[in-house]
């Protein structure tokens, strides 16, 4: 059951028609119908099949490749290696505007960094035989030590991985942070706790492996089907590593199959896929097994954070100190991004003013990190959140009621340097604990039985952008139609959170229109406006805002041009349910269709309007609840109820803005619980790349979840106030679960994901300390 | 060597020529030309993959092509009654966000329509129990069981199970 | 998935004929869902695939009072978990069969299937072999039956050789005083491969064990019978305390390995502490 909370007090009271209801999404008729088009189902006449050799060694050089029995193999059409390919150094996740770009990968390398990384690749008339001949392909490479971890690759005197000049294997020089005066407040505190914490590594598991479709045409441009977040990113980088101009490269993307931050990246199948392509002169498919998928894609970043901080009798945080560290693996990917963030997050949520914190990024030869949902603050709000709870306990407060004592409020400085907007923070934890009667489950009392049941709350709060890390900008073209019925034209990226319908309900409504008269032109960098890509939150925020600017402007025209035949200025007028009405002194009214269409012996004026918007940054916030059971004989934790409260600012489209809030959920008790993509540490080999292993949770682990969103802090930046959600529910969760693990059992694990072994080791040497 | 596989798809008689190694997935993706039915992993582990073969839920990945035949085959292109009219369970999945990505959803909507041919009226833990082996990464199945739910409701009041 | 040749015999003798004159690279296929996942992952190489469904009499299944349940080599998992006769006699296996992956797979593979794979880890082994079962072998001439828990000579390895087909598996009608559990240990509700499956069959009377059978999966090369501890309960009064030394029992029984999916020490643990949920859950406890 879900409940949709409208609490308006700080929005206009205008009438909404189309935003805030859970319209029909536009997207979805397509997905139930099996028609919509992902670019796995792009079948080309002549089409050739595409597989990559990987290496079977995480670090090494490649001594040779002989690819002569690839070659020799009947249907085989060409093979490419390092020695084929241009040799252009490029980012994996070439953010243009971004500061911390980290080019630092090849097409095809002299050298492997990881287990998997691709060494050659190979087009067939078909698959099995692409299978067969990579097969073949016989590679001898010379071993290099492999540094898998942190400690190892970080060591004075460890080998580079990669030469970018910085020391120990530094994806890019330590970030710092201060604030106020850190020693000071240690000196006044009462309590100082200081803990390691250790994140494991989850990954996206997005159910579409990666793939791709490449296309020459005989002007020498490229059409690349490709499942991405970045179409533009995608073509921008492909240009710029082929050799060719952007107006020959064009990258569509209809419909994608999930990315959770992750298909922000090239993956070399686009390049390989590409040059393959062309040197065969027919199309070419290629597209990752699941194992691949697992092995060539992104992480969430494993790391280590060391926490420190101070607190005082009267529950307040006086100083807090960091010192976050992330496994980059093989490539920097978002390393930079993420470490930046997710350093950063630690100045706000709970408030101190004296803050000191260190972030750093290091090459390890291990899978890539890059982004994923949550980006870095999922790592260090759980550090945050878990300590508040000890903290808590340890100075007598109510975890609750010291989080929202301590919550980030109006006007203080945020990670980004903006100052908060709203008291979003602050209205979830209490919303929480009126819908749980939380202080009533807090007295409930406790048998010692075999299951025991804790409840936990943890809270979080998250940009609705990349600013100003990244400097943004969304782009929209609204077309009005002769008929009244509307033309959006958006590189807002699909990624199936609904993010076409919910720009579509903002030009309705700012149209004046019905949703249904709204259609959505998306997915093609020929035809659509530039897009930085879908991720950071932010694709109605930004996009939904590029939308509602061009819709604005095509509502202008419109009331220009109705003006003369309603007799009216401009300024008095407005479409309303499809209609232009004089608003003052006069009811009278024309249809839309009458103002725009066309007239005796003329033609229809196009008009087109058009939306650029650059953001700064807002935030939305979200506290959790979570009521967990632990079997003290096994060690296993079920979530029993989650219990989200999300501000986020005005809301769109409830059913889907709860839908991400759930998935999210979903996700966040995976990388809690049982999630992590394992590396052999003696040789980097992965041990789990499959479903079966990849513990993800399923219909069946998954527990109730009673979503409440909250209207309470609108940004002024968003399209009618509306904020982010799609990271903020996977970073509250965890803390929630692990803290209310301490609640049933009383053993606090500073890592995740927390393991049934670890649970019940726990639990056993918690009895023998209780016996000595 | 490639063998002609007659088999009813969807209502339609179709021979598709495949070779013995060809799944029953590939050979309706390739083909038959259906691609609403999804790879998502191949080896039986997600569900994408799900039809409903002589009446029964199946993962086409692990079923081969040339085991089909003389079966009947029923793909997520087949369940609309009419171009204008999707089946109840698409309407109902549209209306209450059981697809986000949507590459899941050919999957569960055939799986769904299996549990509720055999249980026109599941609990929660029945769909959660047939839904076990369909993987959606986007939803945490809320939304898709309200779905079915919602669905199973219907077709009670309408009586036209 | 390599190529390979794909036959379709028409009687068991034609496939028995067939299978020995192609070796060790012709495999059965059946359900398909364990075979189809090893070819794909190139875990076996397999050059000829020979299909028994087209042979007749193999998916016959028939339950009696006094003879117990038989059931042939193509019924699938699915058909026994849905059927009322397992069900309502032999819940262990009827709770084994539902654990097993999906609908879709069970709605495909054979329980023969499974059993013939002999993972050490499968879910129907185990209570099958606490409940007695044994199998139907063709090898050309006349059948032979082997008892299930015979069966089995190493992860992936069993006492057939090339042509022998195993036709189907019966089982003894439980007795009037049988209690049966099966319970299996993984990190999700679903699609798990077992870390831990524990099966009891016992004969009680009053809370006094006259015979038990344990079956522990994923803790050995091969399923294991836990015969130390069946020993210690037979005769018994089953008490707590005697619970706790039949799981301590159990534990010295099991020979686990550690993985990626549990720790050889975790295994062990809940060798224990499912052989005593297991003993609880056979006697009519509360789960």
């Amino acid at each position: 059951m879900n409940t949709y909370e409208r609490i308006d007090r700080d929005l206009s009271d205008r009438d909404f028609t189309v935003v805030g209801k859970s319209v029909k999404r536009s997207d979805t008729l397509e997905k139930v119908t099996g028609t919509a088009r992902y670019a796995g189902d792009v079948a080309l006449p002549g089409m050739l099949h595409a597989k990559m050799k990987r290496s079977n060694v995480a670090h090494a050089r490649i001594r040779s490749i002989d690819t002569s029995k690839a070659l020799a193999l009947k249907g085989v059409k060409a093979v490419l290696t390092h020695q084929d390919v241009p040799r252009v150094l490029h980012a994996g996740s070439p953010h243009p505007r971004s500061a911390s770009v980290t080019r630092d990968q090849y097409i095809l390398d002299d050298r492997v960094r990881y287990w998997g990384e691709g060494v050659a690749a190979v087009a067939a008339v078909s698959e099995e035989i692409a299978e067969r001949a990579v097969a073949l392909i016989e590679v001898e490479y010379e071993p290099l030590p492999g540094l898998f971890t942190i400690e190892a690759a970080s060591e004075p005197g460890a080998p580079p991985i990669h030469e970018n000049g910085l020391d120990r294997n530094h994806v890019l020089p330590p970030v710092f942070v201060t604030r106020g005066d850190v020693d000071k407040g240690f000196a006044e505190a009462d309590l100082i706790l200081e803990r390691e914490y250790d994140l494991g590594r989850p990954t996206p598991a997005y159910m579409e492996p990666n793939v791709c479709v490449s296309q020459w045409d005989g002007n020498g441009k490229l059409t690349m089907w490709t499942s991405t977040q970045s179409a533009f990113m995608v073509r921008g980088t492909l240009a710029e590593v082929l050799g060719v101009p952007l107006n020959k490269v064009r990258v569509v993307v209809d419909h994608m199959g999930g990315g959770f931050g992750a298909k922000q990246d090239l993956f070399q199948n686009e390049f390989l896929c590409a040059l393959l392509a062309r040197q065969t002169g027919r199309p070419v498919r290629m597209e990752f097994s699941r194992k691949e998928t697992f092995l060539g894609g992104r992480s969430r970043h494993p790391g280590k954070i060391w926490l420190k901080q101070g607190f005082t009798k009267d529950g307040r945080i006086v100083a807090r100190e960091a010192r976050v560290t992330f496994n980059s693996g093989a490539y920097g990917s978002h390393g930079p991004g993420v470490t930046n963030v997710g350093t950063a997050a630690l100045t706000s949520l709970y408030r101190c003013e004296n803050v000191r914190l260190e972030g750093r990024c290091i090459y390890t030869n291990s899978p890539i990190a890059g982004a994923f949902r949550g980006y870095g603050v999922v790592q260090t709000y759980y550090a945050l959140d878990l300590m508040m709870d000890e903290a808590a306990e340890k100075l007598g407060f109510d975890p609750a009621e010291f989080k929202l004592m301590n919550a980030v409020r109006e006007g203080d400085i945020a990670p980004s340097g903006h100052p908060i907007v709203g008291h979003g923070l602050g209205d979830c934890i209490r919303r929480v604990m009126e819908e749980t009667n939380w202080h009533e489950l807090r007295r409930r009392e406790k048998p010692e039985s075999v299951k025991r049941r804790g409840i936990g709350i943890g809270c979080e709060m998250h940009g609705s952008s990349a600013y100003p890390g990244i400097k943004e900008q969304g782009n929209a073209i609204v077309k009005m139609n002769e008929d009244g019925t509307v033309t959006l034209i958006t590189g807002t990226a699909g990624l199936g959170t609904g993010a076409h319908t919910a720009l579509s309900q903002i030009v309705a409504e700012e149209l004046g229109v019905p949703f249904e008269a709204v259609s959505v032109v998306q997915g093609d960098t020929d035809i659509v406006p530039w897009d930085i890509g879908a991720f950071a939150s932010h694709t109605t925020y930004l996009g939904g805002r590029a939308a509602q600017l061009a819709a604005a402007d095509v509502r202008r025209q419109v009331l220009e041009h109705a003006a003369p035949l309603l007799q009216a200025e401009p300024a008095d007028l407005a479409i309303r349910d499809g209609f232009v009405v004089v608003t003052s002194g006069s009811n009278r009214s024309i249809r839309l269709s009458e103002a725009v269409g066309p007239k005796r012996g003329m033609p229809a004026m196009q008009l087109v309007g058009v939306g650029t918007y650059m953001p700064t940054k807002s935030y939305s916030f979200a506290a959790h609840f979570a009521e967990v059971e632990v079997d003290t004989e096994t060690g296993e934790v079920a979530v029993l109820e989650v219990v989200p409260v999300h501000e986020i600012g005005r809301v769109i489209h409830p059913i889907a803005a709860a839908g991400q809030i759930e998935g999210g959920i979903q996700q966040g008790i995976g990388h809690t619980l049982s999630e992590d993509y394992v590396i052999d540490l003696t040789d980097g080999r992965s041990l789990n790349p499959s479903f079966v292993d990849y513990k993800m949770p399923l219909s069946m682990d998954m527990p109730s979840i009673r979503t409440i969103i909250l209207e309470t802090a609108p940004d002024p930046g968003g399209p009618y106030g509306a904020k982010g959600v799609g990271e903020d529910p996977i970073i509250a969760i965890g803390p929630a679960i692990a803290n209310a693990i301490y609640d049933a059992i009383g053993v606090r694990f500073h890592h995740y994901p927390i393991t049934p072994e670890q649970v019940l080791n726990a639990l056993k040497s918690k009895a023998n300390e209780t016996r000595q | 060597m490639n063998r002609l596989v007659s088999m009813t798809v969807n209502g339609e008689a179709r021979e598709l020529a495949v070779a013995p190694n060809r799944t029953l997935l590939d050979a309706l993706r390739n083909e038959g030309s259906l691609t609403g039915t999804k790879k998502g992993c191949d080896v039986g582990d997600c569900g994408a993959c799900t039809v409903i073969m002589d009446g029964r839920p199946v993962n086409a990945c692990l079923v081969l092509a040339i085991e089909a035949e003389g079966a009947t085959i029923e793909t997520i292109e087949g369940l609309q009654p009419s171009y204008d009219q999707p089946h109840l369970l698409q309407q109902k999945f549209m209306e209450h966000g059981g697809a986000q990505c949507g590459f899941c959803t050919p999957g569960i909507i055939m799986m769904a329509k299996a549990l509720l041919d055999e249980n026109p009226d599941p609990s929660e833990d029945e769909i959660r129990f047939a839904l076990a082996g369909n993987i959606c990464r986007c939803t945490g199945y809320t939304k898709i069981i309200d779905a079915v739910r919602a669905t199973a409701e219907e077709l009670r009041k309408a009586g036209t199970l | 998935m390599k190529p390979f040749e794909y036959y379709e015999p028409a009687s068991l003798a034609e496939a028995s004929d067939l299978l020995r004159r192609l070796g060790k690279d012709a495999s059965i296929i059946a359900g398909g869902t364990d075979l189809l996942v090893e070819m794909k992952e190139e875990l076996r190489s397999v050059l000829h695939v020979v299909n028994i469904k087209k042979i007749p009499n193999l998916r016959n299944f028939t339950y009696d009072p006094a003879a117990g349940l038989r059931f042939g080599a193509l019924v699938t998992v699915r058909e026994v978990e849905t059927s009322p006769h397992v069900i309502g006699n032999y819940p262990n296996l009827a709770k084994a069969v539902s654990l097993l992956g999906s609908v879709q797979v069970r709605n495909r593979a054979t329980i023969v299937g499974n059993i013939c794979r002999a993972s050490p880890s499968a879910d129907t082994i185990p209570p099958l072999i606490a409940d007695g079962a044994s199998l139907s072998v063709y090898d050309g001439g006349a059948d032979r039956t082997i008892l299930l828990e015979d069966f089995f000579t190493g992860p992936g390895r069993t006492v057939l050789s090339p042509g022998d087909i195993v036709t189907g598996i019966s089982l003894p009608a439980p007795g009037p005083t049988s209690g049966r559990a099966y319970i299996k240990h993984g990190r999700r509700k679903a699609m798990e491969l077992a870390t831990v499956g524990v099966a009891v069959s016992i004969e009680h009377v009053a809370g006094q064990c006259s015979d038990v059978r344990i079956a522990l999966g994923a803790v050995a090369p091969t399923v294991i019978r836990a015969r130390r501890t069946e020993d210690l309960l037979r005769g018994r009064r089953i008490d707590a305390a005697l619970l706790a030394e039949a799981a301590e029992s159990a534990m010295q029984e099991a020979t686990p390995i550690g993985n990626v999916r549990a720790s050889a020490a975790y295994r062990r643990d809940m060798v224990g502490v499912l052989t005593r949920r297991a003993i609880g859950y056979a006697m009519g406890g509360a789960r």
